[in-house]
């Protein structure tokens, strides 16, 4: 057994320190450490910089325009980028529909689409939950019907992070009406600026405007927009799903949490805090090399599956659990409400982090619900591990 | 970066595996811890004669030289079925206290414990201590080539059947180490069994004559030599608390799947599901907090006393978790001394009492 990383990759992990260090974008860096909102642009921004760079294929083979990195490369990547503090890469256009066109989409489409994800001209969103369909995902009632060379899509979708600026959708949606639910549904990508189709937002317990509703009435679009097979589209969402769960566990981005917290919580004398925290921190020690043990596996050829919903599980947990301890640090400030973002100019005095804390623990609520609720993960395991 | 074991370590995770599963039956365990020894005599040639009593030691001193991860397999497998030979306290604690020091007559005595020979416990806990066990109240007074000692030692493991004891004593105001002969004129025992089927002893040390050559270390070295001994015996029971956790919820899962409730195998209930992943994630993280600390093993005195600690405190609350989920989807079953399962429970107690509770730990987490 050996815990530490190559020459190789620890060079690779000053190549990434080095470019946080001196090529993210310092408007936005300078935007986050006063703790400002961030906008549409500067996440443009962010992205268009990772392009620059040639990063923003970090998970993708060399063959389409990824970066062609191992999976220590690709864990040591997204572990600095939390570590730093970094903004999210947003997951739908990189880490979702373009591993599905690259895998199941013709040449044309490939040609067509991959080079804007990669340049980030076209900000993705996802289509997958509707109004009746959560976690029983494949009994989803969004149509479309062939009709010459259009598919007319009818229904609507729901929870749709950041559909507001999104271009692009990709969506399940029923093609046939079969007696197993799961084998009517097709993968489609649909342009946001067809006629017929509306955002409506939603606001969240924070106060915030993350999601929304599309309703699709009457959409057309053209059938070379299906991916793969008609009827396939559920193979192809679970194969996505299966990508969205590696690096759910979101390590780096808690520990940089957890050492904020701890400077919080030094200047209150609190030993009860300290001890759950310290908890927290062994936790998280635990997930950080349960991770390292899947990756290993990877790395040795191996082929985790299931085992990386305990990563989104307990990841999950202490992501919302480090919130709750900030608010409790916030003592009785954590009575005001912060409204959008934590941002508002006019907080009563007290803890700096307070406002801030309290939006987040609310937002964070989400977090054991997507992506696979936890719950859907424990049937996973249940089902392909203890073999219930 | 390579966390798999090695094809040599598989190997003898294999072998191990192999005897737990074919010689060490519920029932052979229940004659065992019921015979008068508490332990079964040929098991441990046994050991001896497929090398398993040297592991750990230097091959200078004739022992095979592995590190923490071959003992870590080992004490996971026979987690699994609750070994209850005292290799823990004569292998593992007295063996790494001997092999490290620079005691003079340690060949002979690491000898007799790789041969299968003798046991030798450690004594070094004392009523009222707190976990202090570094100013024990028993003395050592020097008198011309000896030395007298008085003192009162509890919790010997495996006590009543160590030929030797290694005893922690104050000696000119300094902490030391020395080796008592048991049996010795002055020396007196009270065997007592523990939660978990073993036995431990109080020793009473009434003016014992003690040849000076028979002191082990002092001052500095002394303490060093305790603390890494207890810290490697304490990454051993976690790893063994780990084999407990696994056979929990893999017989948890086998026999929800064979009882019948309201018609149907009560596997088929979602609240028992969810309770059995649960067991099965709580015990895959602390496994993942036994890589770490078994990895951390060579670093420097702070981390690896720590990542000790960290493991140490979350396998007290996990264990016990665990182990009383098992029971209680086991239903009145689990409750029964007939059966494995409360076993578990009973071991995993006694692990989270073994130096230091979760409690504990999380302190010395704190402040290390």
């Amino acid at each position: 057994m050996e815990i530490s990383f190559t020459e190789k990759d620890l060079q690779f992990r000053d190549q990434v320190r080095s470019w946080i260090k001196n090529d993210y974008p310092a408007h936005i860096k300078q935007k986050q450490n006063n703790g400002k909102e961030l906008s549409k642009q500067d996440i443009i921004d962010f992205h268009k910089a990772l392009s620059a760079q040639g990063w923003m294929g970090y998970n993708w083979p060399a063959e389409y325009g990824g970066t062609g990195w191992s999976s220590t490369q690709i864990y040591i990547f997204q572990k600095e980028f939390g570590l730093a503090g970094c903004i999210n890469i947003l997951p739908f256009g990189v880490g979702m529909v373009g591993p599905v066109i690259y895998t199941f989409g013709n040449d044309e489409q490939k040609k067509r689409f991959l080079p804007n994800i990669l340049n980030f001209d076209t900000w993705w969103c996802q289509g997958y939950s509707e109004p009746g369909s959560g976690s029983d995902l494949a009994s989803l009632k969004t149509k479309a019907v062939k009709e010459g060379d259009h598919y007319i899509v009818n229904g609507s979708k729901t929870w749709t992070t950041l559909a507001q600026h999104a271009d692009w959708i990709f969506c399940l949606v029923r093609t046939e009406t079969t007696e197993k639910k799961q084998e009517g549904i097709s993968f489609i990508l649909i342009d946001m600026n067809t006629p017929g189709v509306e955002v409506e937002p939603i606001i969240t317990i924070d106060g915030e405007h993350e999601v929304n509703a599309v309703f699709f009435a009457d959409v057309r679009v053209p059938a070379e927009n299906l991916i793969g097979e008609e009827g396939k589209g559920w193979t192809y969402a679970k194969f996505l799903l299966a990508h969205e769960r590696f690096g759910i566990a979101v390590v780096g981005a808690s520990i940089r949490q957890l050492n904020i917290l701890k400077e919080v919580v030094s200047e209150l004398n609190n030993p009860n805090l300290e001890r759950k925290i310290t908890e927290l921190e062994i936790n998280l020690n635990a997930l950080e090399m349960m991770e390292l043990r899947l990756l290993s596996d990877l790395e040795n050829g191996g082929h985790p599956g299931a085992e990386s919903s305990i990563l989104k599980i307990r990841g999950t947990e202490i992501q919302q659990r480090l919130t709750e301890l900030f608010v409790e640090a916030s003592g009785e400030f954590a009575l005001v409400y912060p409204g959008p973002h934590g941002h508002s100019d006019n907080h009563p005095s007290g803890p700096e982090h307070a406002a801030k804390s309290v939006s987040k623990f609310l937002n964070y609520r989400k977090t054991s619900i997507y992506g696979g609720s936890n719950e859907i993960q424990k049937n996973i395991i249940s089902k392909y591990i203890l073999g219930l | 970066m390579n966390l798999n074991y090695s094809d040599e370590q598989q190997m003898l995770r294999d072998q191990i595996e192999k005897f737990c599963k074919s010689d060490y039956s519920f029932e052979k365990r229940e004659a065992i811890i019921k015979s008068e020894n508490g332990y079964d005599l040929n098991l441990w040639k046994m050991f001896s004669e497929l090398g398993w009593l040297s592991l750990p030691f230097k091959e200078e001193t004739g022992g095979l030289g592995y590190g923490p991860v071959e003992l870590t397999i080992l004490f996971e497998e026979f987690g699994k079925v609750l070994v209850v030979e005292p290799y823990l306290s004569t292998v593992v604690i007295s063996g790494s206290i001997l092999d490290n020091s620079n005691f003079g007559n340690k060949s002979k005595f690491i000898d007799t414990i790789i041969s299968g020979e003798k046991h030798i416990s450690l004594a070094y806990i004392e009523s009222n201590q707190k976990f202090d066990h570094l100013s024990p109240s028993t003395i050592a007074i020097r008198e011309g080539n000896n030395f007298i000692v008085n003192g009162m030692k509890s919790l010997v493991l495996n006590g009543s059947n160590a030929d030797h004891i290694i005893t922690s004593v104050m000696l000119d105001d300094e902490f030391a180490l020395v080796l008592i002969d048991q049996g010795v004129s002055g020396y007196s025992l009270n065997s007592y069994s523990t939660v978990d089927g073993q036995t431990c002893a109080e020793i009473k040390l009434e003016n014992v004559s003690v040849p000076s050559e028979s002191i082990i270390a002092k001052g500095d070295d002394a303490i060093n030599l305790l603390n890494e001994a207890i810290n490697l015996a304490t990454l051993c029971i976690s790893a063994e608390s780990i084999g407990c956790m696994t056979a929990c919820y893999l017989k948890t899962v086998e026999y929800t799947k064979g009882r019948q409730q309201f018609d149907q195998p009560i596997s088929n209930f979602q609240v028992l599901q969810h309770r059995m992943v649960d067991m099965f994630i709580e015990t895959e993280m602390c496994k993942s907090l036994l890589y770490k600390a078994m990895l951390e093993c060579d670093s420097n005195e702070a981390t690896k006393f720590k990542s000790v600690s960290g493991l140490k405190s979350q396998i007290g609350t996990s264990g016990k978790f665990v182990s009383q989920q098992a029971v209680q989807l086991h239903g009145a079953m689990g409750v029964s001394e007939e059966l494995l399962i409360g076993h578990y429970l009973k071991k995993l107690v006694a692990i989270d009492s073994l130096f230091g509770n979760s409690n504990h730990h999380l302190n010395k987490y704190i402040l290390g």
